[in-house]
């Protein structure tokens, strides 16, 4: 725990904590109509005490915008990596277990599907899917699966040749006791890691997408959104666009952050 | 470099690309809606819909239509574009050479400030300068690249007035006209690319610099700079340039969003389009044709690696 006590470390336990705190709470002392009330009156507002980031150009406070945003970002960028972790793991694992033939047709596709870029990937079956919130998680989940499923596979194939897996298959232990008692816990650090990871660049490509009108979809409060309506008052407001820009980078500068301490924690060979 | 590695690198290049197909024409097919409902939408009449999938061959098995789609690709005849009603070929070939142009400048700006920084910053390990680059680098990595381009258009287009903020300009025909043009974009680009080749030129110039030969020199009274920049560098340099290799994928990513950011009209800009309009044809070309590209520049720089570092021996 001591690596935690680094100021990096610090700055990014802070960053994290805060955001998770926005992401779970905001919804709950901010009404949903504070986010989408509009004030002809008060359009493209610098920020003022009513309202401390501004507004937009429909009149919309951006605090509230924000502030909900996190919620939004956090939970498709979870879900993704959360489903790329579902599918990843068992085909990395199996891949770098039985090694052969059998590792060679996965990693054969799992190398095809990295020659696609991942932002083009999840663009493409965003658009194909038709894009809202579901299909955006699909999209970045299935674009961010090859990266985990190589990861894992590699750990697999290193943990597989330990001497207390020797151990376990000449006593007799079936493969998927293997799998499951001995492979598993050993790869759950690296694969803690590039969730960690993952999830910063999940957040960016969240707001790509929805930058580029392919993922969350309008009235939803979504950073890419926002940032994407920004475009045309850059002159005149540009704290329209600066808001949701900080936003992203404090999120995805936390996450990297503490993953790079949780690599030094929980995995200190790859140092 | 013997004939068989040559040879099975080659076959193995063939393998890929015939996979990459495969991913893409899966991708593509995955949903309900076809070709024909795109043309005439959702409300027209069934008859002529039915007489349209007949005439675009829709109704034909999924093997069939696959095979008909990269035999066209093979013999040059990539199909129409939906929305600009020009050959695929003709489409790719133009905007190919446009993105060309800002692959090449963002990687340049990119690597020139990357290696420089990364090797300040490995040089001087743990003190304020490494601790300056790193968390400049950091800040680099966590901000999305289209925020960066917002930022360049405000600031370099708006405020100062010095570049365009959008359009592209052909480089036959007014050459500096395309670099400026293009300027903004490859900045932007190579900002966020640079974050990323820093932190790897750090860490691979720190693993260097603790090593034998690099005490030895430095024992024998060689100057700092030949020992940093002759004697490390030159070792880092592979490893750097493969990681440049492989961001090449991360950059095809980034160019569709900072292209249609930026109107500039090419490889990303056309992507997105085809994208957004939901034009089949197109969309299974241009995904196609990046990952191949993806795919080609990662073999290249496999190849270079191999042609600078003489200690990698083939058998």
């Amino acid at each position: 725990m001591k690596k935690f006590r680094t100021s990096k470390g610090l700055i990014g336990v802070v960053l994290v904590a805060l955001i998770l705190i926005v992401g779970l709470f905001a919804p709950v002392f901010i009404p949903p109509e504070a986010a989408t009330a509009m004030n002809m009156t008060a359009r493209l507002s610098p920020p003022t005490w009513d309202h401390p980031f501004g507004t937009d150009q429909l009149g919309r406070d951006l605090f509230y915008r924000v502030m909900l945003g996190t919620q939004t970002s956090l939970k498709i960028a979870g879900a993704a990596v959360l489903m790329s972790i579902v599918i990843g793991l068992p085909l990395g694992m199996i891949s770098g277990y039985a090694g052969g033939r059998t590792d060679n047709v996965l990693m054969r596709l799992v190398d095809t599907l990295l020659a696609f870029p991942a932002l083009l990937l999840a663009l493409t079956i965003s658009a194909i899917l038709g894009p809202n919130l579901q299909n955006t998680i699909i999209a970045i989940g299935i674009a961010f699966t090859p990266y985990l499923a190589r990861i894992v596979r590699g750990e697999a194939l290193r943990v597989a040749q330990m001497p207390y897996v020797e151990a376990a298959r000449s006593s007799g232990t079936t493969d998927v006791m293997i799998l499951t008692r001995h492979i598993l816990p050993n790869i759950m650090p690296a694969v803690i890691v590039q969730g960690t990871i993952s999830l910063a660049f999940a957040i960016l490509a969240e707001a790509g997408l929805s930058f580029l009108g392919l993922g969350t979809q309008p009235p939803a409060a979504s950073w890419g959104l926002m940032i994407q309506a920004s475009r045309d008052y850059l002159d005149i407001a540009p704290w329209t666009a600066l808001v949701p820009g900080l936003a992203v980078a404090l999120t995805v500068l936390g996450l990297n952050m503490f993953g790079d301490v949780l690599r030094d924690v929980l995995d200190p060979r790859s140092k | 470099m013997s004939l068989t590695y040559v040879l099975n690198r080659l076959l193995s290049v063939i393998l890929t690309l015939f996979l990459i197909t495969l991913v893409t024409f899966g991708v593509t097919n995955i949903l309900p809606g076809d070709v024909a409902m795109m043309i005439m939408g959702t409300q027209s009449n069934p008859e002529a819909m039915a007489g349209l999938r007949a005439s675009l061959g829709l109704d034909d098995p999924l093997i069939v239509q696959y095979g008909r789609w990269v035999g066209g690709m093979l013999t040059g005849d990539w199909g129409n574009s939906l929305i600009f009603r020009q050959p695929i070929a003709v489409l790719l070939g133009e905007k190919i050479a446009a993105s060309a142009i800002i692959v090449v400048m963002s990687m340049t700006i990119a690597l020139s400030l990357a290696v420089p920084l990364g090797v300040w910053a490995a040089v001087h390990r743990d003190k304020w300068q490494d601790t300056t680059s790193s968390s400049a680098a950091l800040l680099g990595v966590s901000l999305p690249d289209f925020f960066w381009g917002i930022v360049m258009i405000l600031v370099f287009a708006r405020w100062l007035g010095w570049f365009p903020s959008s359009g592209f300009v052909d480089p036959a025909e007014d050459f500096m006209g395309a670099l400026r043009h293009a300027f903004l974009p490859s900045l932007a680009l190579g900002l966020g690319l640079m974050a990323h080749l820093t932190r790897m030129t750090r860490s691979t110039m720190t693993g260097i610099l603790e090593q034998e030969f690099i005490r030895v020199a430095r024992a024998k009274g060689l100057a700092e700079r030949v020992v940093v920049w002759r004697y490390g560098l030159a070792n880092a340099i592979g490893p750097v340039i493969t990681i440049a290799g492989l961001q090449v994928g991360y950059l095809f990513g980034s160019i569709i969003v900072m292209e249609s950011l930026f109107n500039y009209t090419g490889m990303g800009w056309l992507t997105y389009q085809a994208l957004l309009n939901r034009d089949m044809p197109l969309i299974q070309a241009t995904v196609f044709v990046i990952a191949a590209v993806v795919m080609l520049t990662n073999l290249l720089v496999d190849l270079l690696y191999l042609a600078i570092d003489p200690r990698i021996r083939l058998d």
